[in-house]
């Protein structure tokens, strides 16, 4: 089996980079990597399950494939989930037994069955140990070395790097950036935690951005800092405005007096809202106007703390410039500023100092110099 | 403007169905109409016999409202009117105010359970307090025909109650309740906030509001008003528990909310139709020996009108 160059991603994530791999006849490739490093995704285009952006794949032969999260009927019998792939149920003492009522360690059993059953030329274990007793994987690891005796190939795909020391022939490690054979690194993101924060400080009169791929964790961070900051020094600009950012159903001004006693009037002059007055209900503003509502309503109190994420979104080149200019407004006055955004050039024009996240984890802080080199990288988890 | 054409035409579009549907029965339409409206405001005593079910159904609509203003489907008006009435009960002796504080205290404990069962399991309200007005139904049955059984033990009723409410007492603690809840949901932040809460919880929040507490504060005024029509009812009408005492007046009140278009002012005229509505059925099952029940098939009318004309607005169609 032979793979050359193959890369995949899904949205902006890239998921398996530039990775080339081969495995001989007789042979057991241990897989090492973390979690979500790419190792499925990997194993999922060999077994032709999902399509390459790029790269090819030479197979040679027939591939069984034992995921790893179990693919069985649980309401079939053993021997009816194997006649499903047209195995046989030899091997079981009592195959009318119901899939459910069996342990992890009997249902692995199955999968395996069902994997090996038409003499695959590559059979591709996909954590298979996880769920198993040490008895259970043993067995296991003897059917696969009899099954590489017999010149069949075998991956082992697993994050417990003594457990393919033990088996494996040849070894691969998959880091984070899904390249074969990378020197591995432990994360420093706790597994359970999404988000990692503890060199993160914004000075009076200083604007701080955070930027990064979507989905890294700055929605979490925002609503973090909503959590345990004073709502009522703190201004917080939401990235969702639509969702989270003004009550379609209540008008201009009552949006307003949520938050501030603010007349609305003044409001809708000072920030050029197009409204035909205060009593017009926010949901028939345009997204614009409606971002500006939020803005103004936000930053009319003149707060110690902002936390705006994302704040030009959807405005016009105007309307951006306008918020730009009361943030930079803000911050002379003295107020904190937390810039959370996806648009580079906005954290390169308006911040003082720039920090990176990725998975959850922020980056030392940057100067914007700094950032202008390194930003790419560390966005893609490269240090 | 809107709102209120859709409430005024759903109340017409009940009152046409009812009077057209007498003709399956061999009545003529006008014939049915004229006994509705002189059975329920045509005499003293007709007008009298609606304002007295106005007044329940009052309360327990302006329950529904609040709490469904806040964005909590609280179902339960029905077992908080029987909490209430029940606690306004055993509260008699203590005189008239402790026994309404007793049963407004008791509807607002009844609907909270459903709060907790909120942010303790994420239980939706809309099953909890269904489950509730079970739970309540059968309490009241035990009760009644158990520990508060009347003293010579023949019906399953309690004893009457030594304190008794005027009508014109029922009718000023339900004006007042009704302009109260007003000034709270339009007249006060705290008001704007439940309203925020109901309308989009995920922007409240962002907007500092506190949305579980605003939650469970809707929900303990919520189950307190229907608390109190349990008792007003008691004190001022029944004078007695028995099995059917709340009589399915929660349940209106989630008809009399909708069709005043969850506003308090408007929840008030909406409870004089139905108030109406009931009893003008009760004269024609007397007069033309119609089923009083045709006024529950009001109730639905006007409920599936409104979702009619809702949705149609929802779909942008003018």
């Amino acid at each position: 089996m032979q793979l050359t160059n193959v890369t995949k991603s899904f949205g902006p994530t890239i998921a398996v980079d530039d990775v080339s791999l081969s495995v001989a006849p007789g042979e057991i490739l241990g897989l090492i990597g973390e979690n979500g490093a790419g190792k499925t995704t990997l194993m999922r285009i060999i077994a032709g399950e999902i399509e390459p952006d790029r790269g090819t794949i030479d197979v040679g032969g027939t591939i069984g494939f034992v995921h790893q999260h179990f693919m069985l009927v649980n309401e079939f019998t053993i021997a009816e989930n194997l006649a499903l792939v047209g195995a046989g149920d030899a091997r079981f003492e009592n195959s009318n037994r119901l899939v459910r009522d069996l342990s992890v360690g009997e249902k692995a059993a199955v999968e395996l069955m069902k994997a090996i059953a038409k003499e695959p030329d590559l059979l591709i274990l996909d954590e298979p140990t996880s769920v198993l007793t040490p008895n259970e994987a043993q067995k296991l690891f003897d059917t696969a070395r009899e099954l590489a005796s017999r010149g069949k190939s075998v991956i082992l795909i697993s994050h417990k790097i003594r457990e393919v020391l033990s088996i494996a022939i040849a070894r691969a490690m998959v880091g984070e950036r899904t390249h074969v054979a990378p020197p591995l690194r432990r994360r420093t993101t706790p597994a359970e935690s999404r988000l990692y924060v503890r060199n993160l400080s914004v000075g009076t009169g200083e604007i701080v951005a955070v930027i990064g791929v979507a989905g890294n964790g700055q929605a979490e961070l925002a609503t973090m800092l909503r959590d345990t900051l004073p709502r009522e020094t703190t201004a917080h600009i939401p990235e969702d405005r639509t969702r989270d950012g003004v009550i379609a159903e209540m008008s201009i001004a009552e949006n307003l007096a949520l938050v501030t006693n603010a007349s609305a009037e003044e409001l809708i002059a000072t920030f050029g809202i197009r409204a035909t007055g205060p009593r017009q209900r926010a949901g028939n503003l345009s997204g614009g106007n409606q971002q500006k509502l939020v803005l103004g309503r936000e930053l009319t109190r003149s707060p110690a703390i902002i936390i705006a994420a994302e704040p030009t979104r959807g405005l016009d080149i105007e309307s951006t410039a306008f918020v730009h200019e009361q943030l930079r407004a803000a911050a002379a006055r003295g107020a904190a500023i937390l810039l959370i955004t996806s648009d580079l050039d906005e954290a390169f024009t308006l911040a003082d100092g720039i920090h990176v996240i990725f998975r959850g984890t922020l980056s030392e802080r940057l100067t914007p110099a700094e950032a202008g080199t390194r930003a790419g990288q560390l966005m893609a988890g490269v240090r | 403007m809107r709102q209120i054409a859709a409430g005024a035409l759903a109340a017409i579009a009940a009152v046409v169905l009812l009077a057209l549907s007498g003709i399956a029965f061999g009545h003529a339409p006008g014939e049915l109409l004229s006994t509705l409206i002189s059975g329920s405001i045509g005499s003293s005593f007709a007008l009298h016999g609606t304002i007295v079910k106005s007044i329940p159904l009052l309360l327990t609509g302006l329950s529904v409202a609040i709490a469904f203003r806040a964005g909590v489907w609280n179902i339960g008006a029905e077992g908080q009117f029987i909490v209430g009435g029940l606690a306004c009960f055993l509260a008699a002796r203590f005189g008239l105010i402790s026994s309404l504080l007793a049963s407004m205290i008791a509807g607002a404990a009844w609907a909270l359970i459903a709060s907790l069962l909120r942010f303790w399991r994420n239980a939706p309200e809309v099953l909890t307090t269904i489950i509730l007005n079970f739970v309540g139904f059968h309490l009241l049955g035990y009760s009644v025909n158990g520990p508060l059984q009347e003293a010579r033990a023949q019906y399953p009723q309690t004893d009457a109650v030594a304190i008794s409410l005027s009508t014109s007492g029922e009718v000023v603690i339900a004006l007042s309740i009704c302009i109260a809840s007003w000034f709270l949901l339009y007249r006060t932040k705290e008001g704007l906030r439940l309203r925020a809460t109901g309308f989009n919880p995920f922007a409240a929040r962002w907007a500092g509001v506190h949305v579980n507490a605003q939650i469970a504060r809707a929900m303990a005024i919520s189950g307190g008003m229907a608390g109190l029509a349990g008792g007003i009812e008691l004190l001022g009408v029944t004078h007695r528990l028995f099995e059917r005492f709340a009589a399915g007046y929660g349940y209106s009140g989630i008809a009399v909310a909708l069709l005043g278009q969850l506003h308090p002012l408007a929840t008030l005229l909406s409870a004089v139709f139905f108030g109406a509505l009931t009893t003008g059925a009760g004269e024609l099952q007397r007069a033309s020996n119609i089923s009083a029940s045709v006024a529950t098939f009001g109730q639905a009318v006007v409920i599936l009108t409104l979702i009619g004309l809702s949705s149609r607005a929802k779909r942008g169609i003018p």
